[in-house]
């Protein structure tokens, strides 16, 4: 019989402010652990929340092994650890700089009513088995996300922003800020030619399913019986990447406890279709090469998933993408998600119209549609070097205006 | 069931916890998928100075004490903390609710009982020789939670709340696209998901029907008939988020828009909220211990009544409505919906249907949401013709403005049906809800 034990540490301290005062502190410290322990091809699990004894939670773990969950896999070995913090704050460093972040929004934009939270949170990843496995990463980023609304609006809220910074920096919290709210009054008209610029997050779900190993196999991707062709831009290079600067709180290692060669695998290069992906049991089930990742589950056996997606930058800015066009940053939109079709709609109920550098004012509401072969494919016009507007990645493509 | 907490002085302060279980079984192409179990024991303390609240969450529940000692002791004393007016708005209640601690309790029912039902499921919705189905997944499982709330005003009541769920769901291949349809079902006990073989094959069915047969719609206003499911949906968000109080504070624009005794909608539409019904947004006391029940939102299509929590009802001087809720004992409690519903009228869905000489009958929808546009991703469409329902159509996206689409209701059926299919997202926490309403006709809707 052998052993394995994951766990999982998040701290986290979050000052919200409420039409533009302190409204509440939270102090969170959670644990959760899972037992694992595997013999005769079966894996007997016990998932835990809060502090439990190591021998407590082996033994329930070894009585769960009645539940015969299959994982005949041998148990993978490495040491290596991943320190990924930068500058921890302390509850008064994090309420102080939030405390200038909110008097700056009050002073500079008192037409609008905001809720703000700025949240740190200190994260501790382990996994370690009877077999010497011993992976680890920690993390720190204090988290912004602010909903605002404009006084004379009838919407419940405008929009909102959010992002992580691992070494927080005021004069980016500004930046955004008055790029989100700094043009709301000038309102513009809709251009002929749609370019949305947005992070891709939302976008690369579709990948995460119709790559799936299993997907593939059984026939119900739509990228069943393409890999290896040509389906997308020349420009289009996508790549799980554990080590990607804009991921947070995410583990090197997969649920099988499978590291990648370089943190990487690339999935679609330069357009082409390189391969889909396959968990350990995926891989055995449908006899297609085992790649990774699997997802780390604390309740049960790994399953396919837990990608980490990132588009290669072009190397250009916005601006130089843009090439002396306009594009449209939506802050407050619903979309249809990909369907069966990969088609895909979204209903933009507040949007700004920017040209690389600034923004230029507000848009009325209106709906796009496009499709993934497109977005991804001719309309795809590149993953900006800089990120002059979500403190992330931006991708920047055209759209069809419904 | 009194924990002696020693509350601080000068601060009003409140410890809630949780006993939450959880278990679950899927079963995918005739194999185990998912099969976990869990349980976890936490509490949220607070502490208010009146001027902002101290949280702390811990899964050791005799770290409690320490924890609201050590909240205290960064709050700031207030002598008169008890005539703050968010205080004075919290009441005191003492009461133990427990439903289901009794055979219905989901914490008795084996995992192979819950496989038992799979396994029923199974045999008679699965064919292994259908060449039409690609893919099928059955699961189901439960959700056990105790919660206690004692508060310094001398607070002290439990209760529980427990779910189970049960999915029959298929992937039709058609021409290599793959569509995905079946049967979602939420109710309290094991006993609610029982019976329901003919329904998952009735939707079988139907998406196996869309899968083949669905066509592409032009965009456009189109007039829509709207079934229960559907209705139950649109008066969540088109209408239900609206009235959540905290999203009016400090707010002359909206509380303006939205004052109580405003015609907001057509005189068909009446939308209440109700939390101590036994369903999927049962709270028969919100986070903050106020006891919940019946409001009106909107009666005969007037501005009735709005969703409090203690601070919004002092803000606004209004009667507070018990719908104070917060995901979990990680969360704090925000204006909620419950059990939010359209009543039923008198009109008749056939005739709804007979009335629209071109249009599109709304079947079946899996998520929205809500702003002054509101947004439904429909599943399952029929386009009307000369007051007919006829073939399948694609529709990616249903969407109006609240402000015109109430009025826009011209018709309200007499076939209510309340689903506790529901949760609900906001501001990064979810919660259970139940939604229902009847069929309704609306003059026009945006299609997508």
């Amino acid at each position: 019989m052998n052993k394995a034990k994951e766990t999982l540490t998040e701290n986290r301290s979050k000052f919200v402010f409420k039409e533009g005062m302190l409204s509440s502190f939270s102090k969170e410290s959670n644990f959760q652990a899972s037992y694992k322990v595997y013999q005769d091809g079966f894996a007997g699990i016990y998932y835990h929340v809060g502090k439990v004894d190591d021998e407590e939670g082996f033994r329930k773990a070894q009585e769960n092994l009645v539940r015969e969950r299959p994982y005949p896999f041998a148990l993978e070995t490495g040491k290596r650890s991943r320190d990924k913090r930068e500058k921890i704050l302390s509850d008064q460093e994090l309420r102080a700089t939030a405390e200038n972040c909110i008097k700056y929004l009050n002073e500079t934009y008192p037409k609008f009513r905001c809720e703000v939270t700025f949240m740190g949170t200190e994260y501790d990843r382990r996994t370690e088995n009877d077999l010497g496995m011993d992976y680890e990463v920690k993390d720190y980023a204090v988290g912004v996300s602010a909903i605002y609304k404009h006084e004379a609006s009838k919407n419940i809220s405008d929009g909102g922003f959010s992002f992580n910074m691992r070494d927080f920096d005021e004069a980016q919290f500004r930046s955004i800020a008055d790029d989100f709210l700094g043009q709301y009054e000038t309102m513009l008209e809709i251009p002929d030619e749609i370019l949305l610029d947005m992070t891709y997050y939302g976008f690369t779900g579709f990948f995460s399913k119709h790559l799936d190993g299993e997907e593939l196999a059984r026939g119900t991707s739509l990228l069943t019986g393409k890999v290896g062709e040509k389906l997308f831009s020349e420009d289009f290079t996508l790549a799980h990447v554990v080590s990607d600067e804009e991921a947070w709180f995410n583990p090197f290692w997969d649920g099988d406890g499978c590291v990648f060669e370089n943190d990487e695998l690339v999935l679609i290069e330069n357009g082409v279709v390189k391969t889909g992906y396959a968990d350990k049991k995926t891989a055995k089930k449908y006899n297609v090469k085992h790649t990774g990742p699997a997802y780390q589950d604390f309740t049960d056996v790994p399953g396919p998933g837990g990608l980490t997606l990132k588009i290669k930058r072009s190397g250009k800015t916005v601006k130089e993408l843009l090439d002396g066009r306009v594009c449209v940053v939506p802050v407050d939109y619903t979309s249809s998600g990909f369907n069966e079709k990969g088609e895909y709609t979204m209903v933009i109920q507040n949007s700004m119209l920017f040209d690389g550098e600034k923004v230029l004012g507000r848009l009325p509401e209106f709906k796009i549609s496009t499709n993934i072969f497109d977005l991804f494919g001719k309309d795809f016009i590149g993953v900006s070097s800089d990120q002059p507007i979500y403190y992330d990645k931006q991708l920047i493509f055209r759209v069809n205006k419904v | 069931m009194d924990y002696n907490f020693k509350f601080p002085e000068n601060l009003y302060s409140e410890v809630r916890m949780e006993e939450k279980y959880g278990i679950w079984l899927t079963i995918q192409n005739g194999e185990v998928e998912n099969d976990g179990e869990s349980a976890e024991v936490g509490a949220m303390v607070r502490v208010f100075d009146g001027n902002m609240w101290y949280t702390a969450t811990t899964n050791s529940l005799d770290e409690i004490q320490s924890q609201l000692d050590a909240l205290a002791a960064i709050a700031a004393p207030n002598p008169q903390i008890m005539e703050h007016p968010i205080v004075k708005e919290l009441d005191v209640n003492r009461d133990e609710r427990f439903r289901y601690d009794g055979e219905t309790d989901l914490r008795k029912v084996t995992r192979a009982q819950w496989k038992e039902i799979l396994d029923g499921y199974i045999e008679k919705c699965v064919d292994p020789e259908d060449k039409d189905v690609s893919f099928w997944s059955c699961g189901a499982g439960g959700r056990h939670l105790i919660k206690r709330l004692y508060t310094s005003k001398g607070t002290a009541i439990a209760w529980d709340y427990q779910c189970a769920n049960l999915g029959v769901f298929f992937g039709f291949t058609v021409d290599g696209v793959t569509s995905y349809g079946g049967k979602y079902h939420v109710g309290m006990t094991v006993p609610d998901l029982l019976g329901h073989e003919e329904e998952v094959l009735e939707k079988k069915a139907q998406y196996l029907d869309y899968a083949k047969n669905a066509k592409d719609i032009e965009p456009g206003d189109y007039e829509c008939v709207l079934a229960p499911v559907v209705t139950a949906m649109f008066t969540h968000e088109s209408f239900g988020h609206k009235s959540e109080a905290d999203f009016m504070l400090a707010d002359k624009t909206l509380a303006e828009e939205w004052v109580l005794g405003k015609k907001v909608g057509s005189e068909k539409v009446s939308i209440c909220d109700v939390g101590d019904m036994p369903n999927h947004g049962y709270v028969p006391y919100d986070d903050e211990g106020t006891k919940a029940g019946k409001t009106y939102l909107m009666k005969d299509g007037i501005l009735t009544g709005r969703l409090h929590d203690a601070r919004s009802a002092s803000i606004m001087g209004e009667k507070k409505t018990g719908n104070a809720r917060a995901q979990d004992y990680h969360y704090q409690p925000i204006v909620r919906m419950t059990n939010t519903y359209m009543e039923a009228g008198t009109d008749k869905l056939e005739d709804m249907i007979a009335g629209v000489k071109d249009g599109v009958y709304v079947m079946d929808v899996s998520n929205g949401t809500g702003n002054s546009t509101f947004v439904m991703n429909p599943t399952l469409c029929y386009r009307i013709r000369d007051g007919k329902v006829c073939e399948p159509i694609r529709v990616h996206m249903l969407t109006g403005s609240v402000f015109q689409t109430l009025f826009d209701v011209d018709a309200v059926g007499d076939d209510f049906v309340l689903f506790d299919t529901y949760s609900c997202g906001k501001m990064g926490q979810g919660v259970d809800v139940s939604a229902g309403g009847p069929s309704i006709r609306v003059k026009k809707l945006s299609i997508s």
